[in-house]
């Protein structure tokens, strides 16, 4: 397995434990709105991270082959986003739509997060 | 105030799109140079390029996001 291939999956390991606590969280707490909310954000946000891994993997192969690559699916991902919001303004009984914002962002906090310990453990 | 709310989003969309386009265009245009000269080194540039993508579309997605909220509740 390549590295690029190994860090999509730690990616989406991290994602599919959050996306636990948020339902533990649904289940056993009574912010229900406020659980739903950030599982759909994370939702889209998981989506998200499988089109950057699909479009990026496919530009690598690309430059090796010396062919090219139309889109890198920028549009489809800031969609999603509107996508989520507008799920939020829709149903607001079901879903808190600072939340869904929240839960749009996860997976680039994990990002980030995975990033720091990697450079404080170098 | 529908009009004005429209122009808002029409603004928040816009420069939403021009921040993604120049940040990934910088990012794929330098990854590129790097994997044609060396592509053994491609599974380290790609992972680099995910997350550099990744952080630079994040802002972009939150403007999106805005620019609906604004057009939902106008």
């Amino acid at each position: 397995m390549t590295e690029y291939n190994a860090t999509f999956r730690k990616y989406i390991k991290y994602m599919f434990f959050l996306l636990s606590i948020f339902v533990l969280g649904y289940g056993f707490t009574p912010y229900h709105s406020i659980f739903l909310g950030l599982i759909l954000g994370s939702l889209f946000s998981l989506f998200n991270l499988w089109s950057m891994y699909s479009k990026v993997e496919r530009l690598g192969q690309a430059v090796i082959h010396k062919k090219k690559v139309k889109t890198l699916g920028s549009l489809s991902r800031l969609l999603m986003g509107g996508l989520a919001a507008l799920i939020a303004l829709r149903y607001p009984q079901y879903f808190h739509l600072l939340s869904v914002v929240v839960g749009l962002m996860a997976i680039y906090i994990i990002m980030l997060i995975d990033s720091l310990m990697q450079a404080i453990r170098s | 105030m529908g009009a004005l709310a429209l122009v808002a989003a029409a603004i928040a969309v816009g420069l939403a799109a021009l921040g993604a386009g120049i940040g990934n265009g910088l990012i794929v245009g330098r990854t590129v140079e790097g994997i044609a000269r060396q592509p053994e080194l491609r599974g380290t540039l790609q992972t680099t390029m995910f997350i550099g993508i990744a952080l630079v579309e994040a802002l972009p997605i939150i403007g999106v996001v805005i620019a609906f909220i604004v057009l939902g509740k106008a």
